[in-house]
């Protein structure tokens, strides 16, 4: 019976969601006409990169002054890491600050300054960026550590949580358009979104599944995710 | 300007905890609700709780392949799945085939072969089908590491080819017959965002990521999974991935049906005819194969991918060879 219900809800919000992906697929469609061959053009790269470092003409702060000049964010207050990020996933988030469907109190207002084509600019030039070495936060204790890590690999089978790698990649770097890449990314970022998921907040229309997956974690066990997932390298290596 | 810079971050982080707080009073459905998994069965023991010794390095050696078939037993391999692409949690997941359960279950009668089964024969066909390469010879040492993880996962656990857990959860037949073009919607709308609008899967730094469905380097023709009803049932406990019981049983059903309606490669039991192959090993309601879809008749030689694609040249790992 609960089961029945649970389906019911679900397909109005699925019903919800098509609409919401209809309209974002549109504009989507329309930005991707300023891309040729996959290749970005210079021209949205410089635009792009002026944006994040400069802000715009409109008044719209730059970026660069929350996320750093290298887009590494400032880990230690859980301003997250841009650079190596998907070009697809900020322009999506970009446009969920700026309808409002992604809540943030900074980042709600700076991203509807911006114009559809200069949150595609920004984003566009952000995927160009190298990816920063993982922050130097203080050491996590070595079990918690090793916690998180059994976390991120396997998941744990005891509460049928699916492990980080089974979305994320073997080293946390994303995988397409689907998920964002994690290794590196600042630990209290980390531990601030999978809290929210886990109270309940949709975060974003494509936040079902982490909503899922973090009601499986523990407080401790979010921690120790966090903790692990912010240690990796570019190469999903933890940090010696 | 140092100064300014964190003073800006601060608000930044003030607002993060704000966001923090705010989700704690919107809480639309029950996340944890969606698990659609059997009654509580057997708990396989901690993966801690492996022994030291040759007895443990084989159920460890039967986890990694378990969970990289391609890396540790690629002489068997055919194609970019992994037992623990269906057998989730790495065969501990009760409603999803779980290993416990079929340890227990064997040796066991199988129609598809008409003869009493070992459980290494079993994993015999996994091989053979599943990841459509070369079934290791009986007491190979892939086959060993795998009886042996396997073994271990069931300990405590009495034979019973009933254990609850076992395989995947009966689905209610649906209310309307299974739809082929209600399952591209499904698979365009719930599916292809992991695997792909071609089911070829994705891959990410040289790992394949999430699995192909179909395609050349999927299960081939003689795979259970190629069976719409154990591919529903699947799908319907497990499938999105995370949020397994989400998607209705017809749902589950009409994707299932467009799943297993798609090229993959050959039957390696293919016996010269596809109409042959179809009434010897294929004669039941939940196979496409012999059927016609999209203009092309499903396991037509004409069409599908070779059975058996294991990499040549590739030599058994040295920490594989049987000892002397």
């Amino acid at each position: 019976m609960a089961h029945l219900r649970c389906d019911h809800v679900n397909q109005s919000r699925t019903t919800r969601m098509r609409g919401f992906a209809q309209k974002l697929l549109g504009l989507f469609v329309m930005l991707c006409l300023a891309i040729t061959s996959g290749q970005a053009q210079p021209s949205l790269l410089t635009a792009g990169e002026a944006i994040f470092l400069r802000g715009t003409e409109a008044g719209r702060p730059a970026c660069a002054a929350c996320h750093m000049p290298n887009a590494a964010g400032q880990p230690e207050v859980g301003i997250p890491r841009l650079a190596g990020l998907s070009t697809a996933y900020l322009l999506d988030q970009l446009g969920y600050f700026a309808s409002g469907q992604r809540h943030n109190a900074a980042m709600s207002s700076y991203a509807a300054m911006l114009t559809p084509g200069q949150r595609l600019e920004v984003s566009t030039y952000l995927q160009t960026l190298p990816v920063p070495p993982p922050p130097d936060a203080p050491a996590a204790p070595s079990a918690q550590l090793a916690r998180g890590e059994a976390l991120f690999l396997n998941g744990d089978p005891a509460t049928g949580l699916i492990g980080c790698v089974q979305c994320h990649g073997p080293a946390g770097q994303g995988v397409g358009e689907f998920s964002p890449r994690i290794g590196g990314q600042s630990a209290p970022y980390v531990m601030s979104e999978l809290t929210d998921w886990r109270a309940g907040a949709l975060r974003d229309p494509k936040g079902e599944y982490m909503r899922s997956i973090a009601s499986h974690l523990t407080p401790s066990d979010l921690q120790a995710v966090a903790a692990y997932v912010s240690s990796l390298d570019d190469h999903g290596a933890p940090k010696q | 300007m140092r100064k300014s810079i964190v003073a800006v971050a601060a608000i930044g982080a003030l607002g993060l905890i704000g966001t923090v707080s705010l989700g704690l009073l919107q809480r639309p459905i029950s996340a944890v609700a969606l698990a659609a998994s059997p009654p509580a069965t057997f708990q396989p023991p901690a993966e801690a709780d492996i022994p030291a010794g040759k007895f443990g390095d084989a159920v460890r050696m039967g986890e990694a392949i378990f969970r990289d078939p391609a890396a540790h037993a690629s002489a068997f391999v055919g194609n970019d799945l992994r037992c623990s692409n269906c057998h989730l949690q790495a065969g501990r997941l009760a409603g999803s085939a779980p290993m416990w359960a079929a340890y227990v279950s064997y040796p066991a009668y199988r129609s598809k072969n008409g003869h009493v089964n070992s459980f290494e024969e079993r994993l015999q066909g996994c091989f053979a089908y599943s990841m459509n390469g070369k079934a290791p010879k009986l007491g190979d040492p892939v086959l060993v590491a795998l009886e042996s993880y396997s073994y271990w996962l069931a300990k405590g656990l009495p034979t019973d080819e009933k254990t609850p857990g076992r395989g995947f959860p009966e689905l209610a037949k649906p209310e309307l017959a299974a739809d082929y073009g209600r399952g591209a919607q499904v698979y365009s709308e719930h599916c292809a965002a992991c695997h792909g609008p071609q089911g070829l899967g994705q891959s990410t730094g040289g790992k394949v990521v999430f699995p192909p469905l179909w395609g050349p380097r999927s299960y081939n023709w003689g795979a259970g999974m190629g069976s719409i009803k154990s591919a529903a049932e699947f799908i319907h406990a497990n499938m999105p991935l995370g949020m397994g019981g989400s998607l209705t049983p017809q749902q589950a059903w009409d994707v299932a049906t467009y799943m297993d309606s798609q090229v993959r490669p050959q039957d390696p039991r293919f016996v010269g005819t596809v109409e042959e192959t179809r009434q010897k090993f294929h004669n039941n309601a939940f196979s496409m194969f012999g059927k016609m879809v999209n203009g092309a008749v499903l396991g037509d030689p004409a069409v599908t991918p070779p059975a058996e694609t294991i990499p040549v040249g590739v030599a058994v790992p040295a920490s594989l060879a049987p000892t002397k």
